[in-house]
């Protein structure tokens, strides 16, 4: 039986006093991939930056075990640390700081907190050389400062590409499929698919079916109004691509 | 007038009177400075230069002159730069320390010599140039140093020299437990087509309330291309009043990097004038002031020839309840066409309590021009730190990374290799959080210097 990776329990959170989160729960296990699909505005961005530890929320209530331990008390570098990647709906971009010295602090804190050696300048770009041939990203972006001057589809493939380096156990990924063409979307996909493997987990959050047809998930939950309305197989994104969201909103409404 | 402090205008100046026959100036020219100076208020607040700079904490002490001390050698080592191997003169409390120090004296190459030296050896070099630029008549402490400065560095550069080492001036304060003032005066002459780097650093070597009065005159004859570097880095309760005057000829050449690390209340004063065309003049600084530390550049590029270029880069970084001050003047006379003039001065708050006073001025009469100007002030990206920390990284290291990455064009301007990588240990030390009280550019940790 596979282990529980991250378990959600009545999450409430709230942004300057209006409750975004109105009571979560979820469950994911080793090696299972979940959608999290919902219309605008239904609570989805909220639900990823509360789990890296976005401090702009307040949690008014609920419970996040990840990895046996209480989620919700631990600094986004912990958490970051513990095996928590959020993959970014809109990367930030760092003026100065090239990836590889982004990338070398950020591997150097991981390993500092699972009591390991600090690699070698040679391993570390060993390692950088492996993973970006892995994600298929272009060798000139790593040498340049982080999202500073990248197109859409780099910046998300900066961000597979980071989550490649890290290997989280949770891999959360924020509307990846937004703002990126076709091919671009095909590149971000495969970077993730080479990354599933039965010890981990995804929790994909996306608006549209499309992503899902790359990125096949295991579970389906339909976020709205802040709860999770509707859970189901892979198939529930089809039927949310062919009748949209309205329906929904009646089922829970009405 | 009155003054708000507990010291007299009268009292505070007999406390750096010297004898006639110590003092560097003579005749009209001490003559000049005394009447400037009874002319010249103490600064105060309500002087437009002073309006952000107040001496009120520094004038409230009862100082004495400084006393000379020996200096070991191993002493003067705790503070070298690594890698950095230069002509070098050192001073203690204004007191010149020769056996520490290499003399040049080849009038058709170089001098390297304190100036009450050179006052004697190199006198029709000294009349020609000593107290010729006009930084008397600047301010009170310029005209305080004109009048009873005893010593500093003289340095010459004969035409068509290129020295083959950077030359090193290393200044040391120590109050030996009192409230010491020192002045130092500094002439430096690049002859015609001569080319030099040139690097001042000032150290404490104990916490007392020092306060170091220094006036510099450079001048850059025709085609010469002269580096000036400044690093400072006395201790929390020193205050430095550092006033450097500049005068370019046709077709030279003046960089100069002031970086400022530590001090009670720093005061640098920088005016170019550009007497000829054709000239480039680069002028950038870094500031860190910590703690309650106060740092004031005022820089003035005077463009008074057509064809010229300047150029100023200022960044801060300003932490806990430290203030610093940016006030920098382009001055385009009428005839200066072509001028090509850029000014800009960026900082960083790190906390709801530091403070910056940033004034860019453009005063333009030509009329065929190119000129920019601005100023930024701002706090540490959040966004960026979040998600920096998103991937593991800590706060404190996030932070250094961002702030490193803010200041890297400013650091990457500094020509000396040695000193470049000197200035980015101490800033990431500093960053790093260490703070220390003294020896501010003591480097305790050093892992590539051997």
């Amino acid at each position: 039986m596979s282990k529980k990776l991250i378990k959600i329990e009545n999450l409430h959170a709230s942004i300057e006093g209006k409750e975004i989160l109105k009571g979560i729960n979820l469950e994911i296990k080793e090696g299972e991939v979940h959608a999290i699909m919902g219309p605008n505005g239904s609570g989805k961005s909220t639900l990823s930056a509360v789990l890296a530890g976005r401090d702009i929320y307040e949690i008014t209530e609920g419970k996040v075990t990840f990895n046996g331990k209480n989620l919700l008390e631990l600094d986004p570098e912990e958490r970051s640390r513990e095996g928590i990647f959020l993959a970014f709906q809109y990367p930030v971009e760092i003026k100065g700081v090239s990836i590889v010295n982004f990338m070398k602090a950020a591997i150097e804190q991981h390993r500092e907190h699972k009591g390991l050696e600090p690699l070698s300048p040679a391993q570390f770009l060993k390692l950088m050389k492996e993973k970006k041939e892995l994600v298929e990203i272009d060798s000139k972006l790593t040498n340049r400062a982080v999202n500073e001057g990248f197109s859409g589809g780099e910046k998300k493939k900066n961000e597979v590409f980071q989550m490649a380096m890290l290997e989280p156990k949770l891999a959360i990924l924020d509307e990846t499929d937004s703002g990126l063409d076709i091919d671009a979307l095909r590149i971000v996909a495969n970077g993730v698919n080479k990354l599933r493997n039965e010890h981990n987990g995804f929790m994909v959050i996306t608006h549209y079916q499309r992503l899902l047809d790359y990125i096949v998930p295991d579970v389906v939950h339909v976020l709205y109004d802040g709860r999770i309305v509707k859970t189901g197989g892979k198939e529930l994104a089809f039927e949310l691509e062919e009748k949209g969201y309205d329906w929904i909103k009646q089922e829970v409404e009405g | 007038m009155a003054l708000k402090t507990k010291i007299s205008k009268d009292d505070f100046i007999n406390i750096f009177k010297k004898e006639d026959d110590e003092v560097l100036s003579y005749g009209k020219i001490k003559e000049n400075a005394l009447k400037v100076l009874e002319q010249k208020e103490v600064p105060h607040k309500k002087l437009e230069e002073w309006r952000h700079t107040s001496l009120n904490r520094i004038l409230q002490h009862k100082y004495s002159p400084a006393e000379f001390r020996p200096l070991s050698k191993e002493e003067v080592n705790l503070f070298s730069i690594p890698g950095l191997d230069a002509y070098r003169l050192v001073f203690v409390n204004g007191f010149f320390l020769p056996e520490l120090s290499d003399i040049k004296s080849d009038e058709k190459g170089l001098i390297v010599m304190p100036m009450y030296e050179a006052k004697r050896k190199h006198k029709a070099l000294f009349d020609k140039y000593f107290d010729k630029s006009g930084i008397q008549a600047s301010n009170f402490f310029t005209a305080l140093n004109s009048a009873y400065a005893s010593n500093g560095s003289f340095i010459y550069l004969a035409d068509n020299f290129t020295s083959n080492k950077p030359i090193h001036i290393i200044h040391f304060s120590d109050g030996q437990a009192r409230k010491t003032v020192a002045q130092y005066r500094n002439l430096i002459v690049a002859g015609k087509s001569s080319n030099a780097h040139i690097v001042y650093t000032y150290h404490s070597l104990s916490l007392n309330y020092t306060l170091n009065n220094l006036a510099t005159e450079i001048f850059v004859e025709d085609n010469a291309h002269l580096n000036f570097n400044i690093i400072q880095g006395e201790g929390v309760d020193a205050a430095q009043f550092n006033y450097t005057k500049v005068i370019q000829e046709s077709n030279s050449n003046f960089s100069m990097h002031t970086t400022t690390f530590c001090g009670l209340l720093v005061r640098n004063d920088l005016k170019v004038l550009q007497n000829g065309s054709n000239i480039e003049t680069d002028l950038n600084g870094l500031y860190m002031p910590d703690r309650e530390q106060h740092f004031d550049n005022s820089v003035f590029v005077h463009h008074a020839k057509p064809n010229n270029n300047s150029n100023q880069l200022y960044k801060g970084v300003i932490d806990n309840k430290a203030s610093a001050v940016f006030y920098g003047r382009v001055l385009v006379d009428k005839d200066a066409q072509k001028t090509n003039a850029n000014q800009l001065n960026k900082n960083i708050l790190l906390t709801k309590y530091a403070k910056i006073y940033s004034k860019p001025q453009l005063e333009i009469y030509a009329d065929d021009v190119a000129c920019s100007h601005g100023s930024t002030t701002g706090q540490i990206d959040e966004e960026a730190l979040f998600y920096m920390r998103a991937r593991g990284i800590n706060r404190r290291k996030a932070e250094t990374l961002l702030l490193t990455a803010f200041v890297s064009d400013v650091i990457e301007k500094i020509q000396i290799e040695a000193i470049k990588f000197y200035v980015q240990i101490l800033i990431n030390n500093r960053l790093k959080g260490e703070k220390k009280d003294a020896q501010c550019l003591m480097i305790d940790e050093c892992p590539a210097c051997d």
